[in-house]
């Protein structure tokens, strides 16, 4: 794209351009905010609408009297299908939740299960640990008093 | 300034040129019609839960990143998610999904004319914290510990405010982005939505449902000059292949809206616009009273700098409202333009690896 300044025509259409779109901007503004174009409007709209629903139900009735199922039916219908498949995903949400429920119980049930395991685990190690702490109690005491690899002679009964 | 020695028939000669050249091309460049073969949605992804028109769309994290707690996003009403997923390269969802994580998106879908009968109440306390549920349990049975950041954008993100605050335990922390709180300061809109002069009820008794195309228009004449501003800078930078594949791709998704079902629209613009109740009160959803004070996800409300739907002070009204912290930001940006800048994508993914206050 060519400088601004490079070409004096250009630099005079963008000028132009700017000057004319400010302009245009402000006096759309103030139609666009302008109570009677804002009435207006809604009086247009509100007569379209309108319009509309006669025609719909201009429709309807005709469809109706040549024994045709008629825009309307169609809603109903489609409406019902919402119905039920909001009622399917109740089911969903309630199956969903007892789910949760019986996770949460087996998680319960699991983790009751590892804690009396690891309880028994201890106590194991705290009865092997007794056991070793016996063994190595007893065993100077049996040092002492095991009998010498060759036991002294009894004392003959009577003998000085 | 002129070159002395060159007259005013030559400068106008090399000045011509390049003006009917880019006219041409832009002709040339419409011709082949962009817009509709312009494909925006493209990231690869899975529906998880249906219910209705709704649909909740799981993006995986890119493999190899930093696993992060999943987002939540919450889409308008009005329009098609692909804006939070453009084109590659201009993808919110690809940027969150590049730093590791994971997106649940709940997309509204096409309301039809038997959908014309469904409330706000039920679309927030049945879909919205359904869907909830379901992208919790997903993520559990992905490994993760089933706790969500919320993601509003728009009216999704008004209706994300309103679960939230009915329901505080859907997420931990909450974002909202171009998201009216204040809709009495939600500037041409608010004045055009005024129950003296809208014709609220002859709408939607004569539609059933408010229609795509009144939606498109209305957002059109909100800036009747951006329209003309969108052709001139087509034609001004139709040499730039990046800016005619974003340009199509915006005007794909910018004239594709949705219907709003009737009935929770009737609702919406009563509550919201006519009675601005979200900040004056009383609004009975479903036999209880909204109140935001019962909100309890810390926020963070993003607004954008040039947003002529929801101007900041619209977004910002949320901070004396909600009954946890809330902290306020602007992004430079427009109402829809804020989506497909890298300033959004940054921020979320910043605010995604925030590690959640105690």
């Amino acid at each position: 794209m060519a400088a601004p300044d490079a070409n004096p025509f250009s630099q005079l259409g963008t000028d132009l351009y700017k000057q004319w779109e400010k302009n245009m901007t402000t006096w759309w503004d103030q139609v666009l905010d302008s109570p009677e174009f804002l009435e207006a409007m809604g009086k247009n709209t509100a007569v379209q609408a309108r319009s509309r629903r006669k025609y719909e139900d201009g429709m309807d009735e005709m469809m109706e009297r040549a024994h045709l199922p008629s825009r309307a039916d169609l809603v109903r219908i489609g409406r019902i299908c919402t119905l039920l498949e909001e009622r399917l995903l109740q089911m969903e949400d309630t199956l969903l939740g007892m789910r949760d429920r019986v996770d949460s119980l087996e998680k319960e049930t699991l983790e009751a299960r590892i804690e009396a395991a690891e309880a028994r685990l201890e106590l194991r190690e705290h009865l092997a640990r007794l056991q070793g702490r016996l063994a190595a109690d007893v065993a100077p005491v049996s040092d002492a008093g095991a009998p010498a690899a060759e036991p002294a002679p009894r004392r003959a009964k009577g003998g000085r | 300034m002129l070159h002395p020695h060159r007259t005013w028939s030559q400068a106008l000669m090399t000045a011509l040129p390049d003006e009917p050249r880019r006219a041409l091309a832009t002709l040339e460049f419409l011709a082949n019609d962009p817009v509709a073969r312009a494909q925006v949605g493209r990231s690869p992804h899975e529906v998880i839960h249906r219910q209705g028109k709704s649909a909740l769309r799981y993006f995986a994290p890119a493999s190899g990143a930093e696993p992060s707690a999943p987002l939540f996003i919450t889409m308008p009403l009005i329009n098609t998610w692909a804006i939070f997923d453009l084109l590659p390269g201009r993808s919110v969802i690809q940027a969150l999904n590049a730093a590791g994580v994971p997106v649940y998106l709940l997309d509204w879908g096409r309301p039809g004319p038997e959908d014309q009968a469904l409330t706000v109440g039920y679309l927030i306390d049945t879909v919205l914290v359904r869907a909830f549920d379901r992208a919790r349990r997903h993520a559990r049975a992905r490994g993760g510990e089933g706790t969500l950041d919320a993601v509003g954008y728009c009216v999704g993100g008004t209706f994300l405010t309103v679960a939230l605050a009915r329901h505080p335990g859907l997420a931990r922390r909450l974002c909202l982005l171009a998201t009216p709180i204040d809709f009495h300061l939600s500037g041409r809109l608010s004045r055009w939505a005024d129950p003296r002069t809208f014709p609220l009820d002859d709408i939607v008794d004569g539609y059933g449902n408010f229609p795509a195309e009144m939606m498109r228009d209305s957002f059109a004449w909100l800036r009747p000059m951006g329209q003309l501003n969108k052709w001139r800078s087509l034609a001004d930078r139709i040499d730039s292949p990046s800016f005619t594949e974003l340009w199509a791709a915006m005007e794909r998704w910018s004239g594709d809206n949705t219907d709003f079902a009737g009935e929770a629209y009737r609702e919406y613009v009563r509550r919201c616009y006519f009675d601005n109740a979200l900040v004056a009160g009383g609004w009975n959803l479903n036999g209880r009273v909204v109140d935001l004070r019962e909100g309890l996800a810390p926020a963070l409300v993003l607004a954008c700098s040039d947003d002529h739907i929801v101007p900041p002070e619209s977004a910002f009204a949320l901070a004396s409202l909600w009954g946890a912290p809330v902290r306020t930001e602007t992004l430079k940006g427009g109402h829809v333009g804020v989506c497909v800048g890298a300033e959004l994508p940054r921020r979320l993914c910043s605010w995604a690896a925030e590690a959640p206050a105690a």
